[in-house]
């Protein structure tokens, strides 16, 4: 499949609102997203031309943002719509090895949903994971720096050489991932055994440091999962905030270079990936 | 008369009555304005009068409170008008595109960019979490409804001292703390959920703010020129629909409350005038809007601000010549049982007003579906000039617009003004011996009005749409430092950018309106260069005291009238703009606090600098205006407990010449680093530079104003000056650079090391190092807010 035709549906409801960045850095990329109103998938107040199926596209982003506000847990009442009409082919979908991303908001969602982090199963029927409020109980936007840590399993970071470090910025309340207190060490073996770890939140040498270089107290400093399979991957930082250079909150010191930002590899990944299987 | 007596019930299925103006004596007309709280003079509630005899009939309830509503200070600004229009109109009109709810000015050859800036004041000071975060929803509204997509918020803020104690408050007033937290939480929560940045603003502590915080939003957005619509209808016949949240009571009398003084009743009397917001409503309201606009289904927008239906209907049509005809029953509400007249004039949020050809109603409809925003015909526009109400099947408002929505006039009759004392403050100075500037360096940099707001920045989602190309932290990743301003990148396809700066100095206010404004439009062209970017356009909201006080009339002229004259000297027109008065409460008013937005134009962003320096071994200068002995209303002279001297002055001729000549160095990338000289001085200006790029200076005063002593020197708040780090390869073109352009500039050092070192010869006044200075201005806020 050529880049051109690789199609990615860009989901949405009220209050995702990252959608336009996202949407653009596939669209830079040379390939074809389209914004899709969860409405259009679960085909509900649609006029003909304007109904989709999950189907119609390679590749499923949930964006970030507040979806329906975010007032309980972040990212469930999405979650819970997908879930009501849609599950049956999502899981059809992540079978089928299509990828899908989720991002901050999307990466609540998708653990939500029991999509992530999906260690022994597609799908858990109530979440197995979550993401708890930040350490400092508040909200953080902050640059944060990430160190790939995946061995080849995630097709959302082939591209990103083993261990470099990214700057790549959080802007999240509630980003702290957590696994039942009794189940922690297994799952976080089982992480580490199946390659489901991509990215830790490490200083600039390369250290886990704590706060803020670990903007929300997350286990294990994970700032980004993949399940099993490696293609379903959610990631609370912000890739498509810095697709180029001049979106660092520190290039007039670091320089632009050509002007190709740490947040570009994710989408030329996934784009990769499905330009091969298809 | 007995005023129970005037009130007369009408024989309706539902509560509505007749008032009986006819019969009323001039006292109980002003009796009427108080009992139904419509803030109308009796003067004006006489002129309500006369009208009504002419129509041989008396008013219902529904007609005194849109007259209230449309009337009042806020709405149609009848104590600023004059002033307004001697000096802030009238500057550079032919760049102004349109000026309706928000001010349009082209971007480039395709795009016109529009900002609004508007004040929250007294909602913020009863309930400061609803207040900030409706102040925040109804300035979007007013860039959405010029068509525009909304790509950043400024959110200036004023309180009393964080340190002041309990027994210091008066009676009624919230704790500084509290405030503070509470209109940052709320902007937090509303401006993060809707998904547009908010980069900062300015936050500043002042005594006089402690019993009347100030709220002042401020919001820009972007266009396609052809994508811009008006708050007018085309034709009659056009359909009015109703758009976004429901009706409920909050927010009735809002605008009345605002435009008169606190007191310690008021969170009893008023709590029911501030709205409550909902971001996950407005979210896709902004989606549906600039949907329906971008298809070409919009005739006219506008959202409902001050005064509700009443005023938002009355507006659309008057603006072009028209009436209209509303029906109440059909108004989506949130909850049973609400009288007529408050449907009509509540302020709910999240409410736009559109008005649509009747062939594309059901289209508009359709759109709104999707988004599960609720969307109602409610009305049509008329080719007579009046409004009409209708509700179950009673017209229960009937009135010429041009009495109703052109409202009092008050050309001929202009309020008192006392001239101002600028004397008095000057008379209070005194010498005294110079201390150890080492610790007056420290303090100052744990001054609140000084030290570092990461608090609060890295609460508001300052990237999201990924656009923010200049931060407004810059520096080494979790050391950094303030910026200027903050540079947005709006368009995909260009590298044309936007600065944005909020700035006033209330301490020079207080003491000197005229210099104050002044100052702060040279403050605003500062902060713009700094960056590299062209000062392109102004935005003003004047938070004043109580405008019937002649002395609070005499601050407001005064601080026109400095505006309008620097603003005249270098043609920035001022494009949009917002008046708050009455921002008073029981103990005292606010300093005269006329808040500055300015928008620059940077040509290309890849060309922008920042304030962090970037390496050793570079030069380091001092340009522009000399350094004076103009320390009335610095920090400096605070933390020395001084309450007199001369607060700075202007010179525009100096101004425009470093404007040109900073800006063409910063385009051939002389200039590594470049931060502007404000509160604290040079002093802090050079720390401030130092804690963001994590590198030292070695600086020498001796050459800067040599007969000024060194504090002065060091902490001075002269304007027009900004301190710059030069790249070393190009030292001798950049000098050149500056002095074709005539621009005054010494060379004070260089970048080395990890310590603020600064000596005049063979004297050392400041040696710190910087972790000491990052920990002092860092953690000032911190420590209180926790």
């Amino acid at each position: 499949m050529k880049t051109k035709d690789v199609k990615i549906a860009i989901l949405r409801i009220e209050g995702t609102n990252c959608e336009q960045e996202s949407h653009d850095a596939f669209k830079r990329l040379g390939a074809n997203p389209e914004f899709v109103h969860l409405k259009q998938l679960l085909n509900i107040d649609c006029n003909q031309d304007e109904k989709r199926d999950i189907f119609d596209y390679q590749c499923l982003m949930i964006p970030g943002g507040f979806s329906a506000g975010d007032y309980i847990r972040a990212g469930a009442i999405f979650a819970a719509r997908i879930k009501s009409k849609l599950q049956k082919k999502l899981v059809e979908f992540v079978k089928q090895e299509y990828p899908i991303l989720g991002i901050c908001n999307g990466f609540q969602v998708l653990t939500e949903l029991g999509l992530l982090p999906g260690i022994d199963n597609i799908v858990s029927s109530s979440p197995e994971a979550c993401l708890n409020i930040n350490d400092s109980n508040r909200f953080e936007c902050r640059p944060t720096l990430l160190k790939h840590e995946n061995n080849g399993k995630c097709v959302f970071s082939s591209k990103i050489p083993k261990n470099d470090i990214r700057l790549i910025p959080s802007a999240h309340a509630e980003g702290k991932l957590l696994f039942p207190l009794n189940k922690q060490k297994k799952c976080l073996d089982a992480l580490e055994e199946n390659d489901q770890i991509v990215f830790r939140y490490v200083d600039p040498d390369g250290n886990y440091a704590g706060y803020p270089w670990n903007p929300n107290g997350s286990i294990s400093n994970i700032a980004g999962i993949c399940n099993s399979q490696g293609n379903v991957f959610g990631m609370m930082p912000h890739p498509e905030r810095t697709f180029y250079r001049h979106q660092h909150p520190d290039w007039t010191s670091t320089g632009l270079n050509d002007d190709s930002g740490d947040g570009r590899a994710i989408f030329e990944s996934v784009l990769e990936y499905i330009c091969k299987k298809i | 008369m007995n005023l129970d007596s005037l009130f007369k019930k009408k024989k309706v299925s539902f509560d509505f009555y007749e008032i009986d103006l006819l019969s009323a004596s001039d006292k109980n007309l002003k009796e009427i304005s108080d009992r139904m709280g419509l803030a109308i003079s009796g003067e004006e509630m006489k002129r309500i009068k006369e009208y009504f005899q002419t129509k041989n009939r008396n008013p219902t309830d529904i007609e005194l409170e849109a007259l209230g509503q449309a009337w009042s200070e806020h709405c149609c600004y009848k104590s600023s008008k004059i002033p307004l229009k001697q000096h802030i109109y009238g500057i550079k009109e032919d760049k102004i595109i349109a000026r309706e709810d928000a001010g349009v000015i082209e971007f480039d050859d395709d795009h016109y960019y529009c900002a609004a800036l508007e004040s929250h004041n007294h909602p913020s000071a009863i309930e400061p979490y609803g207040g900030a975060a409706t102040g925040v929803g109804g300035i979007v509204r007013d860039i959405v409804c010029m068509g525009a997509q909304p790509i950043a918020y400024i959110d200036p803020l004023f309180f009393g001292p964080l340190d002041i104690t309990f027994d210091k408050l008066p009676k009624g007033v919230k704790h500084p703390v509290y405030l503070f937290k509470g209109v940052v939480d709320g902007i937090r929560d509303y401006g993060n959920r809707i998904g547009i940045p908010t980069l900062s603003g300015q936050v500043y502590f002042h005594e006089g703010y402690t019993g009347n915080c100030l709220v002042n939003v401020g919001c820009i957005g972007i266009m396609k020129k052809e994508e811009m619509i008006h708050s007018r209808a085309k034709a009659p016949g056009n359909v009015y629909v109703y758009v976004g949240g429901k009706t409920g009571r909050d927010g009735i009398h809002g605008v009345t409350f605002a435009s008169a003084e606190l007191t310690d009743e008021s969170e009893e009397s008023s709590r029911s005038a501030v709205q409550v917001g909902d971001p996950i409503t407005k979210e896709p309201v902004i989606h549906t809007t600039l949907e329906c606009n971008r298809k070409g289904l919009l005739e006219g927008l506008k959202d409902f601000g001050g005064g509700g239906l009443s005023c938002v209907c009355g507006e659309l049509a008057y603006a072009a010549g028209f009436g209209a005809e509303i029906h109440l029953d059909d108004i989506p509400l949130k909850e049973e049982g609400l009288h007529p007249w408050e449907i009509w004039v509540s302020e709910s949020q999240e409410r736009m007003m559109f008005l649509v050809k009747p062939e594309n109603v059901d289209k508009v409809l359709h759109i709104c579906k999707q988004w599960d925003v609720t969307a109602v015909p409610v009305g049509k526009v008329i080719k007579e000039k009046i409004t009409r109400v209708f509700y179950k099947g009673e017209k229960i408002l009937e009135m010429d617009l041009d009495f109703l929505t052109g409202g009092p006039v008050y050309d001929s009759c202009t309020r008192p003004f006392a001239p101002i004392d600028t004397e008095k403050h000057k008379k209070t100075e005194k010498s005294f011996t110079m201390p150890n500037l080492n610790d007056s360096l420290k303090k100052l940099l744990a001054s609140h009005n000084i030290c570092s707001k990461e608090w609060v920045i890295r609460q508001y989602d300052h990237e999201v749409r990924g656009n923010t190309v200049i931060k407004p932290l810059q520096g080494k990743i979790n050391a950094e430092s303030h910026g200027d301003a903050t540079v947005l990148k709006p368009l995909e396809n260009s590298f044309r950018g936007l600065a944005v700066t909020a700035d006033i100095n209330p301490r020079f206010m207080e003491r000197d309106p005229y210099w104050g404004a002044c100052s702060a439009v040279d403050e605003v062209c500062r902060n713009l260069v700094a960056v590299g970017s062209k000062p392109d356009s102004l935005l003003d909201c004047l938070n004043f005291g109580n405008p019937e006080k002649p002395e609070r009339m005499g601050e407001f002229y005064e601080a026109c009238r400095g505006l309008g004259n620097m603003a005249r000297e270098l043609q920035l027109p001022f494009v949009s703009g917002n008046v708050s008065f009455y921002n008073e409460s029981v103990k005292t008013a606010v300093p005269p606090t006329p808040e500055l937005f300015g928008v620059g134009i940077a040509p290309d962003i890849r060309k922008c600098i920042t304030s962090d320096l970037k390496k050793e071994g570079n030069p380091i200068y001092l340009v522009g205006k000399q350094t004076e002995e103009e320390m009335g209303g610095s920090e400096y002279y605070k933390i020395m407990g001084i309450e007199g001297g001369d607060v700075p002055k202007t010179d525009t001729g100096i101004l425009s010449k470093c404007m040109k000549g900073i800006l063409s160095a910063i385009g051939k990338e002389y200039i590594a680093s470049c931060h502007d000289v404000s509160e604290g001085g040079i002093g802090v200006c050079l720390s401030e530079m130092i804690i963001g790029g994590d590198i030292g200076t070695i600086v020498d005063l001796s050459n800067v104003s040599k007969k000024l002593r060194s504090d002065f020197k060091l902490f001075s708040e002269s304007n027009t000056r900004w301190v710059l780090e030069g790249e070393k390869q190009s030292k001798k073109d950049f000098e050149e650079a500056l002095k074709k352009e005539d621009v005054p500039f010494i060379k004070i050092g260089k970048t080395k090391g990890r310590k603020l070192i600064i000596n005049e010869g063979e004297n050392a006044l400041i040696n710190l190092d910087i972790n000491t200075l990052r920990n002092i201005w860092k953690n000032a806020i911190w420590n209180i807010m926790g």
